[in-house]
């Protein structure tokens, strides 16, 4: 199950940070995030060590920390997706599904002319496109 | 667990460290540092020390590359539990400290040495050092030998070479211990048990198997000596021994910790030689330590022991082997396993330990957010001990954390990354922001975070009892994030922040701001009186170019150069207070007390006056800072100094300029201005500031009050500008120019008065009048109030700034401003100044010193060699207007100050770059506040035009031109007694015409009204013209009561032009002529400038004046209105007709003087017949004068009719009643041009009476100019000149 998911802008910014979990951890999901970005920064740096290619946008399992697993997803204008689950053995197909359509929903929340780039995405319809994608991926791993 | 272990720690020998008697902590230190060089003793050292009593058990002790290693542990510690499992643990030797002066007695500090001793028991070497004994003790101290060495006082290199010397000793003693602890050990074996053991008694099996393992555990133990010993190969063997033996009866845990001596045997063998093979054999051996660790646990004793922290310490251990970028990952997943290991650690300190070394190793790999994560851990461990110590260190170990956080405090990055002279510079380019703090700002986002690392900083700080580390976090937290804090928790906030300061001594600083934010907002200009004007040496009018021209605001030429422009200078004086205005904001729920702000000045010449200030609640507030500079020089101001919450702070206007920038592009929360209801402000660029020497400072004031001077339309009124020298220097030079709207109101400044007061000294003062005439109020508005009310205009007025201003630009002498590269020396007594440097030639161009003009120019001499000149020469003041081109001498030498401009040809060719630093000068605006009001007010004007026919007079030759007093002939002559106006019976009124002004006074006075006519050409106008004399006594004053009106009659004569030509006729020409040809154009022009010039000619030369009151006098300005009125019948007021006709009576057959001089004007009427009855019944001698007033021949053809009163013509037809001589019609005649004929007859009136005489003409082959003139339509029509009428008065007997 998700129980966290992130917007990091280039500048290491959070654009947008949503837990789904019921009990209060939302700072330490914040510092899971927040941690990754090392991960993420390293992979970035050191793009021949982490073993995808530069095309990829798809950075893998970043860390895994006590219950958690990190995944990150980093688009070419260098801005990172981070997705925080506690699910044991995910497919990497699933995560990948998760992060395009997490991505289409991201640029189509960018592309509204009322938004500001660089600022937190605050849109509505945003966090709910991505809190259905978050139970659908539930869904289709379970399923 | 142990901090900081690596690989190589198990072999380093432990040693306790024990300060003995009192020891200063400083010098304690000092011991202490200086023991840390002597870590690493080399083996070849200790040779020396060393001798061998039986065979060594290290046989392959490396003598030559080998070496021991120590740690100093100060204070020593407990024994550990585990201290049989791995040697390294063990205390082995314990060296005591003692500083002689504090102890002087030396076997107390044997005894307490040797009790101290006791406690550890591992130790094998005791050496007490006895640091700076006296002669007594050093006497005393021999004797007593044993473990107390003494280190006599000698300088700091004599006493390290002492303790080396020690250092080595005890490396050998312990060397030589532990060969004989291992012969020991292999003879007689150890019991060595480590906590994991079971504590219950054993079984015969069990009892055996003890015994194996015993042997192995003794073989790992002298592998570990042989580690400390450095001898890395014997311990390998003895490793790889033991490893075989703890495998044969599983005991896991040697096992482990023999494989993990061999690692640490091959390292030291290799002697840090890192290849890729070897790393790999490390990590491969490493793994099976870590597992066979992890094999050890038993279940039984989880819950005493565990090996755990075994297993964590090899994770570390590898980690740390490992510790390199490029491996990164595999350490991540090391850390990562070792911090999931945590959760079982039994122990907190452990726990603590293992976060600190995996925050460290992340810190190591670049993984800054990693390590402060674990740091923020540490940080909690150590808040939950609940006590002071640990406070502390919870409080530095999450200050490491704010830089990955981004919220460190100011003072630890105004270290590295912030130099503190970029804060002058950096300012100045205004907009730019510096990538760290943009960064700074977007990772600002993570505000969650950084507001519990901060909350935990002031939280630790409070509990460590550091005050200012706890107002530093509070003002952080408020400033940073004050949208995300409840009012409530502001408030809490507000009062940590106070309780902070409390305990701070007053005046304490701190770097990182709290409230109020502040930007600056503007630096108000110098007040007009006070304006700084940069002079420009190279003219005579230095303030030229300096205000702004053209009429444009914007202009896109200079957009180039906009950006000099943005960056405008500001120039401040030494002395003269300044004021800079900046905006307060206090965007927190509580009231916000300043206890004071003043402006921070860092180039130290300025003096800031603080202020005090109160903000409630979610408020701002702009609030004018001053100060005044002190010396010369630029002025940056960073930011100002803040005294709030008890502490002072400096806030500087960049931060909160980045901040806004942030807010505009949404990184930052809130922008804390806007939250307040200020308005948006754009942003204001930072001038460059700098100040000048004292300039003087002339101080206005108008005489008659500070208030608006009321005056009525056209009032004339004279005034005066106190100018006063407030400043230290004196004035030397001056000018006075206009500006503004209706300048022309301003008829004349008495500049002389204030030339000749210069130089104006400091206090002392000049009064200048003014005169000036109120200019008409504007026809576009007419307000019918502001005749009655005065205040509501005079409102008006001001708004409008119609009022012109006077600018006083004026300046003292600058200095003598020398090219570069040249010492001027002196002048000395005699007035000889001395100047010396590398030039080529430069002049020094006319010198305005005061009143005389000195110039001084001389070049490179030939006769000296090379670039180096030295000329000395007397300057020498020379009177009015002389120069001196030549080198010489002079007398009369007094003091020389010399205001001059020059400049090097050689160094630069641009003379700006040389002659920049004249010091400024100054412009003074001094606004004249007029208010004007509607006076007398104009209602119409229109042209009457009469006809009153003139006498034919007697003919009495009267030269009028000579007769300077005709005025009682000149029409309109006033009599003083009836005020009336008269008519010449002589003149009549032919081609006289009025001018009637219709005015009505609106207003509450009462108006006289005066109308004079200007006679252009006095000098001229010869011909019983009326002169100045006349005019002015000429027009009855007519008094126009309040809410009346009146009308003034102006006669219009006198503005004939005395030739009638074409030139005034193109115009009329063209627009009548069929054809209108295209080159005639410009002559048209011509003409009707020509004829715009007349009008206007006319037209100034009536003036209407008025009076009113005592002291109210002036102009009304009807012009407009006269010209509108003129316009229709200008031509007719203007232009004579083309032939005149006057009549005169021959009498007594006396020959009439020549009346008509060629230069006579325009007046046709020649009335200069004198007066004489004419009789009847007498035959009456007349002529008539007809002249040509053009420039053409005229052929005409004249008749001469004569009619009664009744109109009748009595000279023909059957009744008639006057009978002639001589020829009165038909009379053909020819008159050149500007020519006059006259044409003679006699009348016989028979019937006495009235009778009109009236000459007439039909021209023949008249030109164009004659149409025109006459206005005709077809060109075959006649043209008929009609004279003006003559009356006769005949008088006798019927």
């Amino acid at each position: 199950m998700i129980v966290c998911v992130a917007v990091v802008g280039h500048q290491n910014n959070p654009l947008y940070i949503q837990s789904f979990t019921e009990a209060d951890d939302a700072l330490k999901l914040h510092h899971i995030v927040h941690c990754s970005l090392d991960v993420v920064d390293e992979r970035v740096n050191n793009p021949k060590k982490s073993g995808s290619t530069l095309n990829e946008t798809f950075l893998g399992l970043l860390y895994p920390t006590e219950n958690y697993k990190v995944y990150g997803y980093l688009t070419n204008t260098k801005v990172k997706f981070i997705l925080v689950t506690t699910d044991l053995d995910v497919r990497d197909a699933d995560v990948r599904n998760f992060f395009r359509r997490f991505h289409a929903a991201y640029v189509d929340a960018v592309s509204n002319p009322f938004h500001v780039p660089g600022k937190k995405i605050t849109s509505r319809t945003f966090a709910e496109r991505v809190s259905t994608i978050v139970k659908s991926f539930g869904s289709s791993s379970a399923g | 667990m142990e901090p900081d272990v690596s690989i190589e720690t198990s072999s380093v020998i432990r040693i306790a460290v024990l300060p003995i008697g009192t020891v200063p902590p400083g010098l304690l230190r000092e011991y202490q540092t200086m023991l840390l060089r002597q870590q690493t003793i080399p083996q070849s050292a200790i040779s020396s020390f060393y001798t061998e009593h039986q065979k060594s058990p290290f046989a392959h002790q490396p003598w030559d590359t080998g070496s021991l290693r120590f740690k100093f542990i100060l204070g020593g510690a407990p024994p550990s539990p585990w201290e049989d499992f791995q040697s390294n643990r063990k205390i082995l030797a314990v060296i005591g400290i003692c500083h002689c002066p504090s102890s002087p007695d030396l076997d107390s500090v044997i005894d307490q040495f040797n009790s101290a001793c006791k406690s550890y028991a591992s130790a094998l070497v005791h050496r007490c050092f006895a640091f700076c004994p006296g002669d007594s003790q050093l006497e005393d101290g021999s004797k007593k030998g044993g473990n107390l060495k003494l280190f006599p006082p000698a300088d700091t290199q004599t006493q390290e070479m002492h303790l080396q010397t020690m250092m080595q000793d005890i490396a050998a003693s312990l060397l030589m211990e532990f060969e004989k602890w291992v012969l020991k050990a292999e003879s007689a074996g150890t019991i060595l048990k480590t906590p994991l053991d079971s504590q219950a008694s054993l079984n015969s099996e069990e009892v055996l198997k003890a015994k194996k393992r015993r042997l192995a555990r003794s073989q790992k133990t002298i592998g570990d000596y042989c580690l400390l010993a450095g001898s890395p190969v014997d311990a390998s063997a003895h490793y790889s021994t033991s490893q075989e033996l703890a495998r044969l009866t599983s005991d896991y845990f040697w096992y482990a910790g023999a494989l993990e001596g061999g690692v640490c045997a091959l390292l030291l063998d290799r002697m840090g030689q890192k290849d890729p093979a070897m790393e790999e054999e490390v990590r491969y051996r490493y793994n099976s330590v870590i597992v066979h660790y992890r094999k050890s646990f038993i279940q039984d004793n989880a819950q005493r022991v565990s090996p755990l922290s075994f297993e964590l310490e090899a994770t570390l251990k590898l980690a740390r082997f490992l510790c390199r970028r490029e491996l990164a990952k595999e350490v991540v997943e090391l850390l990562t396993s070792a911090a999931d290991g945590a959760k079982s650690l039994i122990d907190a300190s452990d726990r603590l330990i293992l976060f600190v070394e995996i925050a460290r190793l992340y810190g190591t790999i670049g993984y800054q957010r990693k390590a402060a994560f674990f740091s923020r851990q540490i940080a909690q461990l150590y808040l939950q001990q609940e006590n002071r110590l640990a406070a502390i260190s919870a409080m530095q170990v999450l200050a490491m954390t704010t830089k990955a956080y981004r919220v460190q405090s100011r003072t630890s990055t105004s270290e590295h990354s912030l130099p503190n002279k970029q804060i002058g510079s950096s300012h100045v380019d205004g907009g730019k922001m510096h990538h760290h703090s943009v960064v700074s700002l977007f990772e600002s986002q993570w505000s969650t975070l950084q507001m519990v690392v901060l909350r935990e900083i002031l939280l630790s700080a409070v509990r460590a009892g550091d005050p200012l580390a706890a107002w530093s976090a509070a003002a952080r937290l408020l400033r940073s994030y004050y949208p995300l804090i409840t009012p409530a928790g502001q408030n809490g906030l507000a009062s940590a922040l106070s309780n902070s300061s409390d305990r701070l001594p007053s005046g304490t600083r701190c770097a990182d701001p709290a409230l109020p934010f502040i930007r600056l907002y503007s630096f108000p200009l110098h007040p007009s009186q006070m304006d700084i004007v940069k002079r420009n040496p190279e003219r005579e009018d230095w303030w030229a170019g300096s205000a702004p021209s053209g009429p444009f605001i914007y202009t896109p030429f200079s957009k180039g150069e906009s950006n000099e422009s943005s960056k405008q200078d500001l120039i401040w004086v030494v002395g003269e207070p300044i004021q800079v205005l900046v905006e307060l904001a206090n965007p927190c729920g509580f009231d916000l007390r300043v206890d004071s702000i003043y402006l921070s000045v860092h180039s130290g010449n300025f003096d800031a006056f603080p202020v005090s200030v109160n903000l409630p609640t979610n408020s701002s507030k702009v609030i004018t800072l001053s100060g005044i500079p002190t010396s010369v020089g630029p002025v940056t101001i960073p930011g100002c100094m803040v005294h709030c919450f008890g502490v002072v702070t400096e806030h500087l206007f960049k931060d909160v300029d980045n901040l806004l920038l942030g807010a505009t592009q949404g990184l930052v929360l809130s922008d804390p201005f806007r939250c307040c209801g200020s308005a948006k402000l754009r942003n204001v660029s930072f001038p460059n500031i700098s100040v000048v020497p004292p300039l003087p400072l002339l101080v206005p004031h108008v005489g008659g009050g500070d208030g608006a001077i009321i005056l009525y339309e056209g009032e004339i009124r004279d005034l005066w500008i106190n100018l006063a020298n407030a400043g230290t220097v004196p004035v030397e030079q001056v000018h006075i120019s206009l500006s503004g709207k209706n300048q022309d109101c301003v008829i004349s400044v008495a500049y002389e008065t204030l030339k000749a007061a210069l130089p104006l000294k400091p206090g002392s003062e000049v009064t200048i009048p003014v005169t000036l005439k109120a200019w008409q109020l504007g026809l576009v508005d007419p307000d019918p109030a502001a005749g009655k009310s005065a205040f509501g205009s005079m409102m008006r007025h001001f708004k409008d700034g119609s009022s012109p201003t006077v600018v006083i630009h004026y300046a003292a002498l600058g200095s003598l401003n020398w090219p570069n590269g040249v010492d001027v020396v002196g002048p000395d007594d005699h007035g000889v100044v001395e100047i010396t440097g590398q030039w080529d030639y430069f002049m020094l161009d006319p010198i305005r010193f005061m009143k005389h003009v000195l110039a001084i120019r001389f070049g490179r001499r030939s006769d000296e060699g090379g670039g180096e000149g030295r000329i000395g020469f007397v300057l020498g003041l020379v009177e009015e207007e002389a120069t001196m081109n030549t080198l010489g001498y002079f007398h009369k030498i007094s003091t020389i100050i010399i205001w001059c401009r020059s400049w090097s040809l050689s160094s630069s060719g641009d003379p700006s770059t040389v002659g920049s630093s004249v010091p400024p000068g100054r412009r003074l605006v001094v606004p004249l506040q007029i208010c004007v009001l509607q006076g007398l007010s104009f209602v119409k004007a229109r042209l009457l035009s009469m006809e009153i026919p003139a006498h034919v007079g007697e003919n009495l030759p009267k030269p009028v031109h000579v007769d300077s007093q005709s005025t009682e002939r000149a029409i309109g002559s006033e009599s003083k007694l009836d005020r009336l106006v008269k008519i010449d019976p002589f003149r009549g009124s032919w081609g006289l015409r009025f001018l009637e002004l219709e005015l009505s006074n609106p207003t509450d006075v009462v108006f006289d009204i005066s109308v004079s006519v200007q006679l252009e050409n006095l000098s001229n106008a010869d011909n019983d013209s009326a002169d100045q004399d006349a005019v002015e006594y000429g027009y009855p004053k007519t008094r126009i009561d309040r809410d009346c009106s009146a009308r003034v009659l102006i006669p219009l004569e006198h503005f004939k032009l005395p030739i009638l030509d074409g030139s005034f006729f193109m115009k009329d020409i063209q627009a009548d002529g069929p054809t209108g040809s295209r080159n005639s154009s410009f002559s048209e022009k011509n003409a009707k400038a020509e004829l715009n010039a007349s009008i206007k000619n006319l037209i100034s030369r009536i003036k209407v004046r008025w009076q009113s009151g005592r002291n109210s006098s002036g102009e009304l300005n009807i012009k407009d209105a006269i010209q509108a009125a003129l316009q229709a019948s200008v031509m007719d007021v203007l232009l004579p007709d083309p032939l005149t006709f006057g009549f005169r009576l021959l009498r007594n057959g006396l020959e009439p003087a020549k009346l008509d001089s060629p230069n006579e004007l325009n007046s046709s009427v020649q009335s200069s017949a004198s007066k004489g009855p004419v009789l009847a019944h007498d035959m009456t001698p007349m002529e008539v004068l007809v002249r040509n007033n053009t420039k053409d021949l005229i052929k005409m053809n004249l008749s001469i009719t004569c009619r009664d009163v009744a109109g009748e013509n009595c000279v023909e037809g059957a009744k008639a009643t006057v009978l002639w001589a001589g020829i009165l019609s038909g009379i053909t005649i020819e008159i050149p041009p500007l020519q006059e004929i006259k044409h003679s007859f006699s009348l016989y009136f028979l019937v006495p009476g009235e009778y009109t005489l009236v000459a007439a003409a039909l021209i023949d082959d008249a030109n164009d100019i004659l149409r025109a003139r006459a206005r005709t339509h077809s060109p075959d029509e006649p043209i008929f000149c009609c004279g003006p009428p003559y009356n006769v008065r005949v008088i006798g007997t019927a």
